[in-house]
């Protein structure tokens, strides 16, 4: 048996009758059931549009709604664990074909990883849990007009209210800044903004 | 323009001709802008009562007194000793008008920077640390390089208490990269806004 790229443990056999059965396809609907996999990945959110879209691709190609997800649940699965190990289009072609996909349909699927690639790492990548992550920041600045100390006080200040993502639940928090506060503070987001930037 | 301070206010100040020291007045008015929307301690009441050789009543009511003066030449920022000077009825005495006067023109630039910094105010800022991080791979992807980049706030909130430090709260966020770029944007059009006019201090 034959090594594979995408997994260290050998595939079910499921996968390999899942696989195998895409071959029945005609080249124009294999490549528009890849597509429709691929927009899945690209944006899981929208998982309703998914499977609306699988129901039609069974309704249209006259094949069992349940068989066609069980297959899709098969190319999903492999699609994920390639992206985690970074598999290359080449890769991807091979075990493929390994899996028993027909010569005539894989150089499609390679052919739609490659150009796919972008923006499925950058959907896995941004899926990436973040603590306490910022969602918005609103602002306000004026000037304190006078004060029950102070009859006039003319002192710039700036409120900044940030909405922060605690795990599912938002928090507000509230801050007040002086003059000289926020220019530091500017400062030093554009000297970490410079880093980010040196990094990606 | 003379603020109108009531007749009463006055006579307990005349107790401040017993002071033995210049220096001992300047404390005074310096409690005296201390305490000036609290109450005053006893412990300084007794001080001032036994260093003026008065009664608690007296020293109590003095230190009112003062409170009420000191609050008047703050509020409308009497920067000059002649200003001050014009607080005082004309039969007051004039020595001690005048020693008033000057202590409290010299303590009015320091006065009126701890009187903004004290104002009522949202939680304030202390201080901010950040740290750039790359994360290289996560449960859904063994190879990355995607900088993030944290960010920890220490804003001071509002004191609940009197007579304790309100507590400091730590917050710790996390910004992508477009995060920032948005929130660099908008500190952005602020010094944009800020810098359209030129007298702010």
């Amino acid at each position: 048996m034959s090594s594979f790229f995408f997994t260290k443990a050998p595939p079910e056999e499921q996968m390999y009758t899942d696989i195998k059965s895409l071959n029945k396809f005609e080249e124009k609907a294999f490549c528009q059931l890849v597509d429709v996999v691929f927009s899945f990945l690209v944006s899981p959110k929208e998982g309703t549009r998914f499977m609306s879209q699988v129901a039609e691709f069974a309704g249209e190609h006259g094949v069992s709604t349940n068989a066609l997800k069980n297959v899709v649940k098969s190319l999903l699965n492999f699609f994920k664990s390639a992206l985690k190990s970074n598999l290359t289009p080449a890769q991807v072609k091979e075990d493929m074909e390994h899996l028993g996909l027909s010569a005539e349909n894989s150089p499609h699927v390679s052919d739609r990883w490659k150009a796919n690639l972008v923006a499925l790492s950058r959907s896995v990548v941004g899926q990436t849990f973040m603590v306490n992550q910022l969602v918005d920041m609103e602002w306000k600045f004026g000037v304190t007009a006078g004060s029950s100390d102070l009859k006039v006080v003319g002192q710039t200040f700036l409120q900044l209210k940030m909405v922060v993502d605690r795990g599912g639940t938002q928090e507000d928090v509230f801050m007040e800044l002086t003059l000289p506060q926020f220019y530091s503070f500017l400062h030093e987001m554009e000297k970490a903004k410079s880093t980010l930037e040196y990094f990606s | 323009m003379a603020v109108a301070l009531d007749e009463d206010v006055f006579p307990p100040l005349k107790l401040l001709l017993k002071a033995q020291s210049k220096e001992f007045v300047r404390t005074l008015f310096h409690e005296a802008f201390r305490y000036r929307n609290d109450t005053v301690p006893i412990s300084v009441l007794k001080n001032v009562a036994t260093t003026l050789d008065a009664g608690l009543d007296d020293a109590k009511q003095l230190l009112e007194s003062l409170i009420s003066v000191v609050c008047a030449a703050l509020f409308e920022c009497l920067m000059e000793p002649k200003a001050v000077y014009e607080l005082f009825p004309e039969n007051f005495h004039k020595n001690l008008r005048e020693l008033i006067s000057k202590i409290i023109a010299e303590n009015m630039p320091l006065w009126r920077t701890n009187a903004t910094n004290e104002q009522v105010s949202l939680p304030k800022l202390i201080d901010f640390d950040w740290r750039v991080d790359v994360k290289t791979s996560s449960n859904a992807i063994s190879r990355m390089s995607m900088p993030t980049c944290i960010m920890q706030l220490q804003v001071q909130e509002n004191a609940t208490e009197q007579n304790s430090m309100p507590a400091v709260r730590r917050l710790n966020v996390e910004l992508t990269k477009e995060k920032l770029d948005t929130m660099l944007d908008g500190l952005g059009k602020i010094r944009d806004q800020l810098s359209s006019f030129p007298n702010s201090n």
